[in-house]
């Protein structure tokens, strides 16, 4: 079914626990891309011709597959993009550009990724705006009780991740969305990782903007979305000029196209983009109670193995039996991550080492970089003892 | 010693020894065990060698002409990495080192069965090793030597600000610069001269032509020596400062100031 797990590297069979970076294609993936690029390759919205209303049928349909996909109130509120990274740039720039002026706030939490930080500096920069930030605790979990000291009349919006790309833990994102609304503050979640775990409601969680990418659901690389309320992006400048994003186009003025192609300038990741079809039901069929339950018992196996080892510190501690998801991301007390990384890779093991896009989260740890082993459901049990014997093995080499 | 390319052939012949490359990894982590403690103090930002995921510290100094280099990694097989070149390359001279094309790294296969970031990191290791290399070899490049000729032709105009107190001549057209030197990193070393051992401003005009050197914008630093070896005599002196002189009437043993 995900035809690259089926591969040895260095000659061992791979165990891909790097699915937080990226998720492996299943094959139905792969062929509706084969076959947009075989069959439909054309472009969309525009000519009359066969190939092209198949195309513009594929890449429209996908947004209502997406909008049913996170219960968004309309399809205007779809955006596609190139992943997570372009649609927070979006909000950061457009939204930016309509409602940040100099001296207003915007908040970020320690724990995001660099796509959740990076642009919003950028925006602050440019506006004379000030970043505040919410700290995480010791065990990795936001200090959620400091959020409304931090949130003043000034504060233009909040940005948070549903879930911490090296923690694990599930922020709380609707209580803080209810608390920000009560001022009246938007909220921004980024759910990269979010979206794989557990998905979202973006109306029952009532965020202003959630952004997410197609690689870890699943789809092709190069696939985004971002979800906004359309009373937002109604009000928020275009953030790219070009064809499609527009009605009309005199030197005199040009008038811009109404939602959601305003913020689809240019020829779109076509061949692509309705990967998301196929990606969705496989997620959708990944569900199933019992593939679920079988995915709980292969990650409370790791976080017992691996939390039972006196020399792991293990970075994102859960608090319930329901708050953390299948990532691990830990240090050996002396083995450096990266030795780690180097031996498991010889050993077949696909993890990750590093900081991982988020350097102020290693510096909040005092800790240099983290090894980190990300599942998704089609990894086995069999697979993570494998994992525990061959990290064990490369402990051993090092110390 | 032995010879360069004896040390990269027995390296690459450690290498051959193993078939696995857990185990060359094992003959790795043993090599990072064993490099030679390296100072705490010297862990420093500008010791830290950039595009390393790990940090990686190299030191260097220059001792008899030959260059050798201590590092330090927080990660042990890049260490084993850091301590295989220094064993390489360590006590060797900055002229052969920098001549060197280090493709022996690329003939034990080191470089493929890395990690991107840290073949990036190896490379990083190679260019710092060759830059300080480069920088300590005397030999000059084109462009080096195209970088240094308007330098050495305003430190000669500088030096020509300084006189000798008793004689209307400058200390250059007098003949008391005995050498000029000016390396890459564009430090100046002058070994100069006076007529007579016994000149009582001697110290000024030493501290005269050091602080005119030194002030030649790109000049770095400006070490100046004196010397007697060999004695001033005033054959010395160059064609303007004969003319200047009218060296008719132009007695040295008057003029020994």
């Amino acid at each position: 079914m995900l035809p690259a797990l089926s591969q040895s590297v260095h000659g061992k069979p791979l165990v891909y626990f790097d699915n937080a970076a990226t998720s492996q294609r299943p094959e139905s993936v792969v062929e509706k891309w084969l076959s947009l690029v075989r069959g439909s390759n054309a472009n969309i919205h525009r000519a009359v011709h066969k190939l092209a209303v198949d195309a513009t049928e594929e890449y429209e349909s996908t947004r209502d597959a997406v909008k049913e996909y996170i219960n968004a109130a309309s399809r205007e509120e779809i955006i596609f993009t190139s992943g997570t990274t372009a649609s927070i740039n979006l909000v950061a720039f457009s939204y930016g550009e309509s409602f940040v002026s100099e001296g207003d706030e915007i908040i970020v939490t320690e724990a995001e990724h660099h796509s959740n930080i990076v642009p919003w500096q950028m925006l602050c920069q440019r506006k004379g705006a000030v970043l505040k930030v919410l700290g995480v605790d010791d065990e990795g979990h936001l200090k959620i009780e400091d959020l409304p000291t931090l949130l003043t009349d000034r504060t233009k919006l909040v940005a948070v991740s549903q879930i911490s790309n090296v923690l694990g833990i599930k922020n709380p994102v609707k209580e803080i969305v209810k608390t920000c609304h009560s001022i009246g503050c938007p909220v921004l979640v980024d759910g990269a990782q979010g979206i794989v775990h557990g998905g979202v409601d973006v109306q029952d969680l009532d965020c202003d903007f959630y952004a997410f990418s197609g690689h870890k659901l699943y789809a092709a690389t190069g696939t985004g979305v971002l979800y906004g309320k359309k009373e937002w992006l109604d009000k928020m400048v275009p953030y790219q000029g070009g064809g499609e994003m527009i009605a009309t186009v005199r030197f005199s003025g040009t008038t811009y196209a109404p939602l959601p192609e305003k913020f689809e300038a240019g020829t779109q990741n076509i061949n692509s983009v309705p990967t998301f079809k196929p990606a969705i039901e496989f997620a959708e069929l990944l569900q199933d109670k019992d593939i679920q339950e079988y995915s709980k018992q292969v990650s409370d196996y790791l976080y017992t193995a691996l939390t039972s080892n006196p020399r792991v510190r293990l970075f994102g501690v859960p608090r319930g039996t329901e708050d953390k998801i299948a990532l691990f991301s830990f240090c050996v007390d002396g083995a450096h991550h990266e030795d780690l990384a180097l031996i498991l890779d010889k050993l077949g093991v696909a993890v990750r080492s590093g900081q991982m896009c988020a350097e102020p989260l290693m510096d909040r740890f005092g800790v240099t970089g983290m090894l980190r082993a990300s599942l998704a459901p089609y990894n086995t049990i069999e697979e993570a003892e494998y994992f525990i014997k061959s990290l064990e093995r490369a402990v051993g080499m090092l110390i | 010693m032995i010879s360069l390319e004896e040390a990269k052939k027995a390296v690459i012949d450690d290498f051959s020894m193993y078939d696995e490359w857990l185990d060359k990894y094992e003959y790795l982590i043993d090599l990072g065990k064993n490099l030679e403690p390296y100072p705490e103090e010297e862990k420093t930002e500008d010791r830290l060698i950039k595009g390393c995921q790990s940090r990686v510290w190299l030191n260097s100094r220059i001792e008899g002409g030959r260059l050798f280099f201590r590092a330090d990694s927080d990660a042990i097989i890049t260490k084993g990495i850091i301590s295989l070149l220094i064993g390489v390359y360590s006590g060797r001279t900055p002229e052969e080192i920098a001549g060197d094309d280090f493709s022996f790294i690329n003939e034990i296969g080191l470089k493929e069965n890395l990690s991107p970031t840290r073949a990036n990191g190896l490379v990083s290791m190679i260019e710092t090793i060759k830059a300080i290399a480069k920088e300590n070899s005397t030999i000059l490049t084109a462009e080096d030597a195209a970088e240094l000729a308007p330098l050495y032709d305003n430190v000669i105009m500088a030096i020509k600000q300084v006189y000798d107190p008793e004689i209307p001549v400058n200390v250059y057209d007098l003949g008391l610069i005995y050498e000029l030197v000016i390396n890459k990193k564009h430090e100046a070393f002058i070994k100069m001269t006076f007529t007579a051992p016994t000149c009582p401003m001697a110290d000024e005009v030493l501290a005269e032509v050091q602080k005119s050197v030194a002030d030649v914008p790109g000049i770095t630093a400006c070490n100046v020596e004196l010397t007697f070896e060999p004695p001033w005599d005033q054959s010395m002196l160059s064609e303007e400062a004969k003319i200047e002189l009218g060296m008719e009437d132009f007695d040295s043993s008057d003029q020994a100031s």
